[in-house]
């Protein structure tokens, strides 16, 4: 819980303690995910990416994810009752690189032993699984959408600023 | 009249160009993944603005591009938006990489274009595979900057890139380091929505 100074200072979005303390909070978040293992270094290269001339890239990388990642869930959430494990294989294999390319570590790590699970035609381990992707998953999106609250804040005072 | 029709072409895919009036290295991205596109088309912007990049979600739309679809009404233009490097991932579902590969290398209109498969995972055998029928190498997702760079070292620019007009050598650390093969897992064909 930040300290009431801190929770005053946030209700006023445009003044100056504020702009500090939003990108300590997005410091804190970030780094916690690294620390948590949520995200790994290739979060790092993309962040790297971004700069004045595309301020939107690591935001706009994220949602192409996400939306990619609640796709193929919804797919293999469907007819759980026969499983295909062919075709499970390979929308956890999109799973996987796409979770790789974005440095979302634990759901990657989570895709990988799901398909251990699918080469070894084992069904109960694939539920199960799949349950673990959806847990990291969800779990990421949810501090993604923290972080990418916070990155809006802050742009939005510093296009206020340039004005 | 070259440049409307450039625009024309350029409006039924994803293109990026560089400055206006230098030629840069085009390089045709063939990837299902959004996310990879994406991450891909950033990296060769960021490489010192020396590609212009066309991307496309499917081997059958890379086709199209390259006029080797049987979509294209009459008299096919191989090679139309003179690709010189095509960037493509192998695991794609319905056409993969390797099936696009191979359509290009049995071309004799486009069996020169340098062909660079991307895969995120190893498979000795896959990479062998494709280098023996022609791809100039294989290199391991995620990408870097790195591997994005050497990507000049096999597409011949069409003409002098630099503005100034005086000739750039290559800088020996963009050479490929390991230019080895790395491996792909097979992936069962799947229709994606």
């Amino acid at each position: 819980m930040l300290p009431l100074c801190s929770r005053v200072l946030l209700s006023h979005p445009f003044s100056p303690m504020s702009l500090m303390a939003l990108r300590e909070q997005l410091n804190m978040l970030v780094n916690s995910m690294y620390i948590e293992g949520l995200l790994d270094q290739q979060f790092q290269q993309l962040q790297m990416l971004q700069d004045a001339s595309s301020p939107g890239f690591v935001a706009e990388v994220i949602n192409l994810f996400c939306e990619d990642a609640e796709r193929i869930l919804t797919e293999l959430t469907k007819d759980q009752a026969v499983v295909d494990f062919q075709k499970v294989d390979a929308y956890v294999h999109q799973l996987k690189g796409s979770s790789s390319s974005v440095g979302a570590q634990n759901v990657k790590l989570a895709c990988i032993q799901f398909r251990q699970f699918c080469e070894e035609n084992n069904k109960d381990g694939c539920l199960n699984a799949l349950n673990v992707v959806k847990h990291h998953y969800y779990l990421l999106r949810n501090k993604f959408d923290t972080m990418l609250q916070l990155e809006q804040r802050i742009q939005a005072y510093d296009s206020k600023q340039q004005n | 009249m070259e440049e409307e029709a450039k625009k024309e072409r350029n409006e039924e895919v994803e293109s990026d160009g560089g400055d206006g009036g230098v030629e840069m290295v085009r390089v045709l991205v063939v990837d299902d993944s959004p996310v990879d596109r994406k991450i891909v088309e950033m990296l060769l912007k960021k490489s010192g603005r020396m590609f212009e990049v066309i991307a496309v979600d499917s081997g059958e739309k890379a086709m199209e591009v390259l006029g080797l679809s049987e979509v294209t009404i009459g008299r096919p233009h191989f090679n139309d938006q003179k690709i010189d490097v095509i960037l493509t991932d192998y695991c794609m579902p319905q056409m993969t990489g390797y099936d696009l590969l191979k359509a290009i290398k049995e071309h004799d209109s486009l069996k020169s274009i340098p062909v660079v498969m991307m895969s995120s995972e190893n498979d000795p055998q896959r990479i062998s595979r494709c280098g023996g029928i022609g791809a100039e190498d294989f290199i391991l997702k995620p990408l870097k900057i790195k591997d994005v760079q050497r990507l000049r070292t096999y597409a011949v620019p069409r003409t002098p890139i630099s503005k100034s007009g005086t000739k750039r050598k290559l800088p020996v650390d963009l050479v490929a380091e390991n230019s080895g093969y790395e491996t792909c897992q097979r992936v069962a064909k799947v229709a994606v929505a």
